[in-house]
């Protein structure tokens, strides 16, 4: 069944595993790409080692993103935390997020696997998600804001 | 709706009986069987389909026959395709990035 069954995407890149390696566990990296489209990420403090603590802030940065936080009553600053939880340097990690900040829905804990597979001179990367477990989506879509940044999302993308 | 929907499927013994009734329409005696779940755990999450609109009952005789509903997974399915969309939309983020340093760390190639 659909529903149930976890995402898997999947990029090949024409880079070294290390330079995809250090987007997901340096603060630099991960600052340069991670977090829905209007929002900027500042981290501080990434311990890429098993166990090791990820600590950042999503901060609304378009005038669509803050509006819409705005509109469902969040901060325009989202504290978010998780941890690393598997990590084999330059193939595979597991991040763990925990998902506490939106009012009304129990936190949980929503883990993601990335795994890179080096192929030549490129590197495929497999992303692993599992929805089921990330119902706050479903939240913020409920209350529009989603949606919004999936139209902003598309016109970005290639 | 769809937050309720995952929630509702979050639990295991009911997408056993939501695999079950994928085949076709199923009084509770033929779901106990195929989900290998004791009747009375049946008939509670039964319920909780039905409530959740997942699931359709109808009497036939003496029995109950219970059906799924296709509405919900449409919603879902509706979900998951904008989920996907958001992070196929991130991985080009991530591939320009990665453009990006690369062109940055060698800028005479």
């Amino acid at each position: 069944m659909t529903a149930v069954q976890n995402i898997v995407i999947e990029r090949t890149y024409r880079a070294t595993v290390q330079e995809i390696w250090d987007l997901w566990t340096t603060k630099d990296g991960f600052e340069s790409w991670w977090g829905p489209e209007g929002f900027r990420v500042e981290v501080h403090e990434l311990d890429a080692r098993v166990g090791g603590a990820l600590r950042y802030d999503m901060i609304a940065s378009s005038p669509e993103a803050i509006e819409g936080m705005k509109r469902i009553g969040q901060p325009p600053v989202v504290k978010t935390h998780g941890k690393f939880s598997e990590l084999k340097p330059r193939e595979r990690l597991a991040l763990t997020h925990v998902i506490d900040f939106f009012p009304g829905v129990t936190p949980y804990e929503n883990t993601m696997v990335v795994e890179l597979f080096p192929t030549g001179n490129s590197v495929r990367m497999a992303v692993t998600l599992s929805p089921m477990h990330d119902a706050s989506f479903s939240q913020m879509q409920r209350d529009g804001l989603t949606s919004q940044l999936t139209k902003l999302d598309r016109r970005f993308a290639r | 709706m769809q937050l309720d929907a995952f929630q509702t499927l979050a639990d295991p013994t009911r997408r056993r009986i939501v695999e079950s009734l994928r085949k076709g329409e199923r009084q509770v005696s033929e779901i106990v069987r195929e989900a290998g779940i004791h009747q009375s755990g049946v008939s509670r999450h039964l319920g909780i389909l039905h409530d959740s609109g997942f699931v359709t009952v109808r009497p036939e005789g003496q029995r109950r026959l219970y059906a799924l509903r296709p509405e919900p997974f449409r919603e879902l399915e509706g979900w998951l395709s904008q989920y996907r969309n958001l992070w196929e939309a991130r991985l080009d983020r991530f591939g320009a990035a990665l453009e990006h340093r690369r062109k940055a760390r060698r800028p005479k190639k």
